[in-house]
């Protein structure tokens, strides 16, 4: 049950005419998102990748290449927010509950509790390398705020705030989550994404959004094990390529 | 089971693909009974709206009996005759709560693709493209629902199949339509485009208070079934210049409260409309060179003709950016823009009222009934609108 964590690459990954319309509105978005930030270098990407789409250039063209570096040199701080129609009483249990986090992160395979403020978290990058540290509460502010730590030794070491507030109106609570990445070569999320193969920035928004999932309706919605003419005939996708070139 | 899959642009076959199951604990399957085209497919099966797969089962306004359900399905049972509404609630977030079903938060499981081109993503649609959570499509012997208790309604006795087919989809959107224009009595409502959607919206904005409805279109068939069965006075864009027909319809305001029931493939109207053929042929170039996803036509056209102050309510289906949006006459006019998906769960009991006591009859849609082996011919008939066909309807 972790649709979440295809939900980019599977649009990624298929069909050209796909690719070609996530590169026009992916890019005008992206455009636009750096336009407002004052980042030109995501605005000169975001106009790149509109006009990639729009011209057709395959995304796997240098264009891309030379395009993936510029997104992945995220800053190693990196923080996602979502509102949750929950009380924050309740979430904040559910995260103080370290064993819960699993289901957050697709990557994460077990987390151990060594005691209450103490654990030890396996995950798995590319290719099922082997990630582990071991994390330790710093604060625990019942209803409010979680930070944590990970000790010596760790192979992706970082610091973590978890953050609960009243959203206003009746909304529920607002989440917000923030990592900050320091290896010991720095350029933090580098490392992340070389672990685990996504921008820490949608690691983190993802792993809200499926919080937020199973608190609000208890599950995540999934589309794996449906019918399509993909399933039976191995692959219309593979034919019709063949036929596009 | 069979299903009728999208292969490419224009290229849909009927497959044998595996049966549906149940994926989540609050599921049903149902069995299609029957399952209509919607003018939206065509967007699809052009290729206009973004990430479809070969492979992927479309079609989303249908009824059928529940055959299986989820252990947490409770509002359902076995047997039920239910239509399905076509936008997936999940009925616990904060937008469902508000019977914003369309903007729902959870029921997309691919929201990647949307909230990276419209910064949110939206609810999950059947058949409807992988942006809107690639869920497999009606136009098959079974389909899967997910949130069954929220999205699947019983449908009363008195009311048949035919006319209960089209409140999963066609009403709810007409009638949302004349709802966000925020009809009083006295107005007049103008609608473009004349298919099942804008017949639903005339139908709708009468049974809201309004006095007077026109509809636009050009197929005659259409027109006249506005005229006839909408109670709408109509005008033909091909022979008509519009602006100055609405505003001599209207006593130069204009009118009240304009509904597009048309969306991105709109058809700039030839010749009997001022300046159009040069706008058609720079919106269809740039479409086609995908520098622009979505031909604005209409909505220029409502924003010209809207009385100041007016309502402009867009139901007709935007997928990514227009050019030449005319901000300065619509700012200047103080216009309200309301549009959106249709939150068809927050009105179909509603709706099945309104049937049941007669005063809508929504049967009239389908012009034809096919058997699903022949829906590629259905889709290119309802494309063409060959044979005056306004819906043809599947049974699988
Ligand atoms: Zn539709
Ligand atoms: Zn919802």
């Amino acid at each position: 049950m972790t649709r979440g964590r295809d939900g980019g690459r599977r649009i990624d990954g298929s069909a050209g005419t796909l690719e070609r319309w996530a590169a026009i509105l992916g890019g005008t978005a992206l455009g636009f998102a750096g336009a407002r930030r004052g980042s030109w270098a995501l605005a000169a990407l975001g106009g790149g990748l509109f006009l990639a789409g729009a011209a057709g250039v395959p995304l796997s063209s240098p264009l891309r290449q030379a395009a993936l570096p510029a997104l992945r040199r995220e800053p190693t701080t990196t923080q996602a927010n979502v509102t949750i129609a929950v009380p924050a009483d309740k979430l904040f249990r559910h995260w103080r509950n370290v064993r819960h986090l699993a289901a957050l992160f697709p990557h994460l395979d077990a987390v151990e509790i060594l005691s209450d403020m103490e654990s030890r978290w396996k995950a798995h990058g590319p290719g099922g390398v082997p990630v582990v540290w071991n994390s330790r509460l710093d604060k625990v502010r019942e209803n409010e705020l979680i930070t944590w730590h990970t000790l010596e030794g760790a192979d992706l070491p970082h610091r973590g705030t978890v953050l609960f507030r009243p959203a206003p109106g009746g909304r529920g609570t607002e989440v917000s989550l923030t990592l900050a990445y320091h290896p010991p070569g720095g350029a933090g999320g580098d490392a992340v994404s070389r672990l685990f193969g996504a921008a820490p920035e949608q690691q983190a928004r993802e792993a809200l959004r499926r919080l937020k999932r199973i608190m609000e309706v208890g599950a995540l919605p999934t589309i794996d094990g449906q019918p399509s003419g993909r399933a039976e005939r191995g692959g219309a996708e593979a034919r019709l390529r063949e036929v596009t070139g | 089971m069979r299903a009728l899959c999208w292969n490419g642009v224009n290229d849909l076959r009927v497959e044998r693909v595996p049966d549906p199951r149940i994926l989540g604990p609050q599921d049903a399957i149902i069995k299609v009974g029957l399952s209509s085209v919607c003018g939206s497919d065509l967007h699809l099966i052009g290729g206009h709206v973004p990430t479809m797969r070969a492979g992927d089962i479309i079609g989303h306004e249908f009824l059928g009996e529940v055959v299986e359900k989820g252990p947490e399905v409770t509002r359902l049972n076995r047997g039920d005759r239910v239509i399905t509404v076509s936008i997936i609630g999940c009925g616990k977030c904060w937008h469902c709560q508000q019977e914003e079903f369309s903007l729902c938060d959870n029921s997309n499981p691919q929201p990647a693709f949307e909230e990276s081109a419209y910064g949110h993503c939206t609810a999950g649609i059947f058949g409807y493209s992988h942006a809107f959570g690639g869920y497999a499509g009606s136009h098959a012997e079974y389909i899967r629902v997910p949130f069954a208790d929220t999205n699947c309604f019983r449908v009363p006795e008195g009311v048949t199949d035919e006319q209960a087919v089209f409140v999963s989809d066609a009403v709810p959107t007409g009638y949302m339509a004349a709802d966000m224009g925020n009809i009083k009595p006295g107005d007049v409502v103008a609608v473009w485009g004349c298919g099942g959607v804008g017949q639903m919206a005339m139908k709708s904005a009468f049974l809201l208070g309004a006095e007077r409805v026109i509809g636009i279109d050009r197929f005659p068939d259409r027109l006249r079934a506005a005229q006839m069965k909408a109670g709408a006075e109509t005008l033909d864009y091909s022979r008509v210049d519009i602006y100055d027909a609405l505003l001599a319809m209207t006593g130069g305001r204009g009118p009240d409260v304009c509904i597009d029931a048309v969306g991105m493939e709109a058809d700039s109207g030839g010749p009997a409309n001022r300046g159009l053929a040069i706008e058609d042929l720079y919106d269809r170039s740039k479409q086609a060179l995908r520098l622009e996803s979505d031909r604005p036509a209409v909505l220029r056209q409502m924003i010209q003709c809207c009385r100041k102050g007016g309502t402009l309510s867009i139901v007709g289906v935007y997928g990514g950016l227009i050019d030449k949006f005319p901000m300065g006459a619509a700012m200047n006019k103080a216009l309200t823009l309301r549009m959106g998906q249709q939150h068809g769960q927050r009105y179909v009991k509603r709706l099945f009222a309104h049937i049941e006591k007669g005063d809508l009859d929504p049967s009239y849609l389908l012009t034809h009934k096919w058997a699903l082996d022949d829906a590629p011919q259905g889709y290119r008939m309802f494309k063409d609108k060959a044979d005056d066909c306004m819906r043809v309807v599947f049974t699988p």
